[in-house]
């Protein structure tokens, strides 16, 4: 059973509340209470709550970026560090300064082995020529290993930025849900209709959208990034869905640039009352009349 | 309530998972739990320092400890989430604490915690655990006695000493331990198995 004494310095402890030398205290008291831990790792979580009771806020892509290549700086500098790659032809030179080979070589010089034991000198060479050509073999081979893991190192990296890319993107478009968001939150565009669509091609999950629709004055800009170009007898066509009409009202078609980009004006070729969602298909060069919902690539409201 | 303790007991299981990668160094499971929390630990860091520019710099130091500290982690103490809310918090009111527009900021945390209607925002925890389980938080906060709610969010939020707040509220710092101990034992027993 916890006394209430120490409910409350847990309840404390579990906000920060305690100062160092009441924190040093408690924490004498988490050791060897079981029961207060527990009672600590709830509190904790009630914490956690509140914490998440804070205005909910995202942040900039910027920072995720920049974090990653501080921890991919980190990643490199634990690497194992390649040998520093020689060439194939400089390798026997250096090896001819080491220790195995150089020994046997002034070896014969300072002490005929083959006049005392009685073997021709010639022989006498044949084990260190053997000796240097697998010292020869095997630094060839250390070579060839670090230009190996050179490689591999460098594939690695490779991965990283690719991979750090792909995070860009995705923090793009959740830059763009928040501005989104914002807009739509903001009273001054009170008479806007701010659309998010979405890629309904599981290819192509980074291809976003965003249509901002101007009811009072009947006009609208859409904006696109990562759509795949279509070739040249095809046009992506808009579409907005208004409860009004039995079927999607045609508002022009566009193309987007090399990158799948675009920013297009666009005006709805029927009187607009609600602007309920958004719709891109792909159709043949001109657009349609009605939509084909079968090559319905983006949607949003 | 038994889905929100289900959903709970995953999430833990799966932080427990995260942590030991990104003990091993695994650079995606530092990217899985930046993607899952990093919004929790901005809002926190934002609200403590009411702007977002230093709550960035205050994210990049909790992730950096994070990656380069798990160890410090005790999973008895507390879930993954809450020991890096914790980290977050202290690092904000680090940098709160030098400066000097600290008592503007107090004054603010104390209106928030006073008017009732601050709860009307998107919070973090929607962000992070979905609209159903923030509806559930959200409504305990509210629940919650004004007085009780006031000296926990300027506990938290300002780093304010049980003895400043008894000073700033003019009450004995008894009181204080009290409220704040009644209040963080009822949200434990409003929240229960969303926790």
């Amino acid at each position: 059973m916890i006394d209430e004494t120490m409910q409350e310095q847990a309840a404390a402890y579990a906000l920060g509340a305690l100062d160092e030398e009441q924190t040093g205290a408690f924490e004498l008291s988490l050791r060897a209470d079981q029961e207060l831990r527990a009672l600590v790792r709830e509190l904790r979580s009630v914490t956690e709550a509140l914490a998440g009771t804070a205005p909910a806020l995202e942040p900039p892509a910027a920072a995720k970026l920049r974090l990653l290549a501080e921890i991919d700086q980190q990643l490199r500098a634990k690497a194992p560090k390649p040998a520093a790659p020689e060439s194939p032809s400089s390798a026997p030179a250096s090896t001819a300064g080491s220790r195995p080979v150089s020994a046997p070589v002034s070896e014969p010089v300072r002490s005929p082995a083959g006049v005392h034991s009685g073997v021709p000198v010639r022989n006498v060479w044949i084990p260190w020529a053997l000796a240097a050509a697998l010292a020869l073999v095997s630094l060839a081979f250390l070579w060839q290993g670090a230009g190996l893991r050179s490689q591999l190192i460098a594939q690695a990296n490779r991965i990283n930025e690719l991979t750090t890319s792909a995070e860009l993107a995705r923090a793009e478009s959740a830059d763009l849900r928040q501005a989104v968001a914002k807009l739509r939150a903001s009273n001054r565009l009170a008479n806007f209709r701010i659309a998010l669509l979405d890629s309904l091609l599981a290819a192509s999950p980074k291809t976003i959208a965003v249509s901002v629709w101007d009811n009072e004055r009947q006009d609208g800009v859409f904006i696109v990034r990562n759509l795949k170009p279509l070739q040249g007898d095809k046009d992506y066509q808009l579409w907005i869905i208004d409860p009004k009409y039995p079927s999607p009202v045609d508002a022009g078609v566009f193309q987007v640039d090399a990158k799948g980009n675009v920013r297009e004006d666009f005006r709805a070729k029927m009187p607009i009352q609600a602007a309920n969602q958004f719709a891109v298909t792909i159709e043949q060069k001109g657009g349609a009349a009605v939509p084909n919902t079968k090559a319905m690539v983006l949607a949003g409201s | 309530m038994t889905a929100n303790a289900d959903r709970n007991a995953v999430d833990q299981n799966q932080d427990a998972a995260l942590i030991e990668r990104i003990r091993g160094g695994e650079r995606e499971a530092f990217i899985a739990f930046y993607d899952r929390y990093s919004s929790l630990l901005f809002s926190v860091a934002a609200r403590v320092l009411g702007e977002r520019k230093e709550a960035e710099d205050v994210l990049q130091e909790v992730m950096l400890v994070i990656w380069n500290k798990s160890g410090d982690y005790d999973p008895q103490l507390g879930t993954l989430s809450s020991w890096a809310v914790a980290v977050t918090r202290n690092k904000a009111l680090d940098r709160l604490r030098a400066r000097t527009r600290r008592l503007r900021l107090i004054e603010e945390a104390a209106s928030l915690a006073e008017d009732s209607d601050a709860t009307a925002y998107p919070s973090a925890n929607e962000i992070v655990y979905g609209r159903e389980r923030a509806e559930l938080l959200r409504d305990a906060m509210k629940e919650l006695p004004a007085d009780q709610r006031m000296a926990i969010e300027l506990a938290f939020f300002t780093g304010l000493s049980q003895s400043d707040i008894a000073v700033r509220l003019q009450q004995p710092l008894g009181t204080i331990k009290a409220r704040i101990r009644r209040g963080m034992l009822r949200l434990r027993e409003q929240l229960g198995g969303a926790l």
